[in-house]
């Protein structure tokens, strides 16, 4: 294949203009778990799927669903150890900029500097793209954020959307039931809905994370409580 | 001598009534010769912040040229004014980042929040201890005596035209007293919607 | 017999008594004779002062006094001109604005004061008394050579240990109009036109642009206060008020005292005047 002679250095185009290594990234993200992001009036709810191929495992104690700082968290789809490291970038930017400007990291900014490292890494020597797609949430200057973050560099201000495995089922889905005087609690009973949607099997509160962030801030919902959104779902 | 008054000079700032007021000399000197009578040592980083930097005065246009820098970095890379209160943490750990060799400054923060138009005034030393109390702040070489005169005159509460009765008799009863500083001053007066920037008359030796 | 004599106390009395004396010519002499000052317990003071003059580490420890002034005196057809500021500094801080730097030993003697204000004024006063006692015991006032002579060899028994002057003597004697410099360093010196002082450079500048001798008495005064005011503009050690003597045949007069915030917008509005005179032209 001609795109192939292409593909041992991440930093070369190929003859049409694509650098073949980053859509390798974005298919990886393509072919991951599941992930939907939908804003509401007065918050923003992220959720995914967080499936495990053993009855042996031990589930609620590794999460996908990570707070950044008090009023940001984020998701992914895609590879979870790539995830990890840019939690761990996202968290230093946000507490490097706080004792700067002793002032919370606004969103956009967060984002921005995420992107940047992803950025970096699509134009580096001797290092591979992020193999994961993020969604972003937080809440500043009274209004509620929802970004996108792809292995290019690229981010996305969203309403609603979805990312991994029938992502374009997803986004159908929520074309079609997304509004936007949506209340936080319709907004997460739509988020499940969309997972359900291409889910394979039972859906259950072992098997899903959800992540919320309205004017307290950022938190992961407990097993319990997504249990009790779970039991509206028919 | 410290090298903070190699080149003399004082500064205060006070809170009033919706305002507020930061006021500075106007000599540069090197040690005891004065060089000039019209040295600027206050400026405006926003239409409603300023800061005012006594001390060295190498010290005081890098320091100043650096913040402007940085401030207009900010405000560009985050479409937004900075407010005092984050101009002040900047500063900060701008001078802390050279806690080994510092820039021999004590700035003096004036100046009201872009959108509450609430009165902000902060002064630190020059590694950046900030200090915020609600009533003056001071700096430089006189900032014993401008301490002694804003105990005796300030008073809370102030509008606009008594802020500056207040700030400038303070300034020039300081600086009278001090050998490195006075030969003029201004005293700028920041409002919701303007400032006003006065030179005063003073003693010159 | 009372029991002091039995014991010998006689003795003992006197014995206090001489002690007494004795201290008090040692650690008060300049009660007895004020031309001695205490000075540290050493063999050879002026040498060994240097070594008590720093700490452990070297390091100078520094009294602050008085230093900045400007003083500056001329003389010219109508006598001799003094003209001084007035403030006072210890370190960076003003300590008076009204200093009096011009000493009027009598009416026919004045001094000027630069350096060490405690200096200059112990000094001055010991020569004060001095100039009165040849005056009582020669039935003729003293020649301002002698005086400004007295007064060099004063403070040269104290040359090394840090006493800090820098005087100009005015007078009119036998001889007509005096005028002499004297410092701490032992310097004498009769001249013409002298300054002295932190801001003399500045006040040099004015005076020796503008010094005739041919100069009016209101000429002469007023480049003695310009002089001062320049200096006082200048230098941050000097300022307050300009204080302008004249020491005539009859004595000396105090011609005025001048603020120098006064001083400053009158020239500077001559300045204007005249520009806008040319501009005009």
């Amino acid at each position: 294949m001609a795109s192939e002679r292409y593909s041992f250095s991440l930093t070369t185009f190929s003859p049409s203009g694509k650098l073949v290594q980053i859509e390798y990234a974005l298919a990886a993200v393509a072919a991951g778990a599941p992930s939907v992001g939908i804003k509401a009036s007065n918050g923003v709810v992220i959720a995914t799927e967080n499936k495990h191929k053993s009855i042996l495992y031990d589930e609620h104690s590794v999460h996908k669903v990570e707070m950044v700082t008090q009023h940001i968290g984020m998701i992914y789809s895609g590879m979870g150890p790539d995830y990890r490291l840019l939690v761990k970038q996202a968290r230093k930017m946000a507490q490097q900029y706080f004792l700067v400007y002793r002032e919370p990291i606004p969103t956009v900014q967060l984002v921005q500097r995420v992107a940047a490292v992803m950025q970096e890494y699509t134009q580096s020597g001797g290092v591979r793209p992020f193999g994961v797609s993020l969604l972003i949430c937080g809440w500043d200057n009274d209004r509620p954020y929802l970004f996108q973050c792809d292995p290019s560099g690229a981010y996305f201000a969203w309403k609603a959307t979805a990312m991994g495995k029938n992502y374009i089922n997803g986004k159908t889905f929520l074309e079609k039931r997304y509004s936007k005087d949506l209340e936080l609690d319709d907004a997460v009973h739509t988020a499940i809905l969309t997972l359900k949607e291409s889910f394979e099997g039972q859906m259950t509160a072992d098997n899903i994370e959800v992540g919320i962030c309205d004017s307290t801030g950022f938190r992961r919902l407990e097993p319990s409580h997504v249990k009790d959104y779970l039991a509206n779902i028919p | 001598m410290s090298i903070l008054g190699y080149n003399g000079g004082a500064m205060v700032a006070m809170k009033g009534d919706k305002c507020v007021s930061i006021a500075a000399d106007k000599r540069f000197g090197i040690q005891a010769q004065t060089i000039t009578c019209d040295f600027k040592k206050v400026f405006d980083m926003g239409p409603r912040l300023y800061v005012g930097l006594p001390g060295l005065a190498t010290d005081v246009q890098t320091v100043m040229e650096k913040l402007r820098f940085r401030k207009n970095l900010y405000e560009l890379k985050e479409n937004r004014t900075m407010t005092p209160e984050v101009f002040g943490a900047m500063l900060s750990s701008m001078l802390y980042e050279k806690r080994f060799g510092p820039f021999f400054v004590e700035p003096v923060i004036a100046g009201l929040h872009p959108t509450t138009h609430e009165p902000f005034i902060c002064n630190m030393d020059l590694i950046g201890c900030i200090n915020q109390p609600d009533d003056f702040v001071v700096g430089g070489t006189a900032s014993a005596q401008l301490y002694g005169m804003c105990e005796a005159l300030w008073e809370p509460n102030l509008g606009p035209e008594d802020l500056f009765e207040t700030t400038a008799q303070a300034l020039i009863n300081a600086f009278d007293r001090d050998a490195i500083s006075g030969w003029g001053a201004t005293v700028y007066i920041i409002e919701k919607d303007k400032v006003t920037v006065r030179d005063i008359k003073t003693r010159m030796d | 017999m009372s029991l002091s004599e039995l014991c010998g106390m006689s003795d003992f009395d006197d014995k206090i008594n001489s002690e007494y004396r004795g201290d008090l010519n040692t650690f008060c002499g300049n009660f007895t004779n004020n031309l001695e000052l205490g000075v540290p317990p050493f063999s050879n003071p002026a040498k060994n002062f240097a070594s008590v003059s720093k700490d452990e580490f070297g390091r100078e420890i520094k009294i602050q006094f008085d230093h900045g002034t400007t003083t500056l005196g001329f003389m010219y057809q109508g006598g001799v001109v003094l003209a001084v500021d007035s403030r006072a500094t210890g370190g960076q801080f003003i300590g008076s604005q009204t200093m009096k730097k011009i000493v009027e030993i009598n009416d026919f003697l004045l001094g000027t004061l630069a350096g060490g204000a405690a200096d200059c004024v112990y000094w001055d006063r010991v020569l004060a008394k001095q100039c009165r006692m040849y005056e009582l015991r020669n039935r003729e006032r003293i020649s301002v050579a002698a005086a400004s002579k007295l007064m060099s060899n004063m403070v040269y028994n104290y040359k090394g240990m840090g006493l800090s002057m820098g005087m100009m003597l005015a007078g009119w004697d036998k001889r007509g109009p005096q005028l002499y410099y004297i410092d701490s360093e032992g310097t004498r010196t009769p001249g013409k036109v002298f300054s002295v002082g932190s801001g003399s450079i500045y006040a040099f500048g004015v005076l020796d642009s503008g010094y005739k001798w041919d100069l009016t008495d209101e000429e002469a005064y007023d480049l003695g206060r310009r002089s001062i005011y320049h200096a006082t503009h200048r230098d941050a050690y000097s300022g307050g008020i300009v204080r302008v003597y004249h020491m005539k045949n009859t004595g000396w007069v105090h011609i005025d005292n001048t603020d120098c915030m006064e001083l400053h917008y009158k020239y500077q509005d001559e300045k204007l005047q005249k520009s806008n005179e040319i501009a005009t032209k």
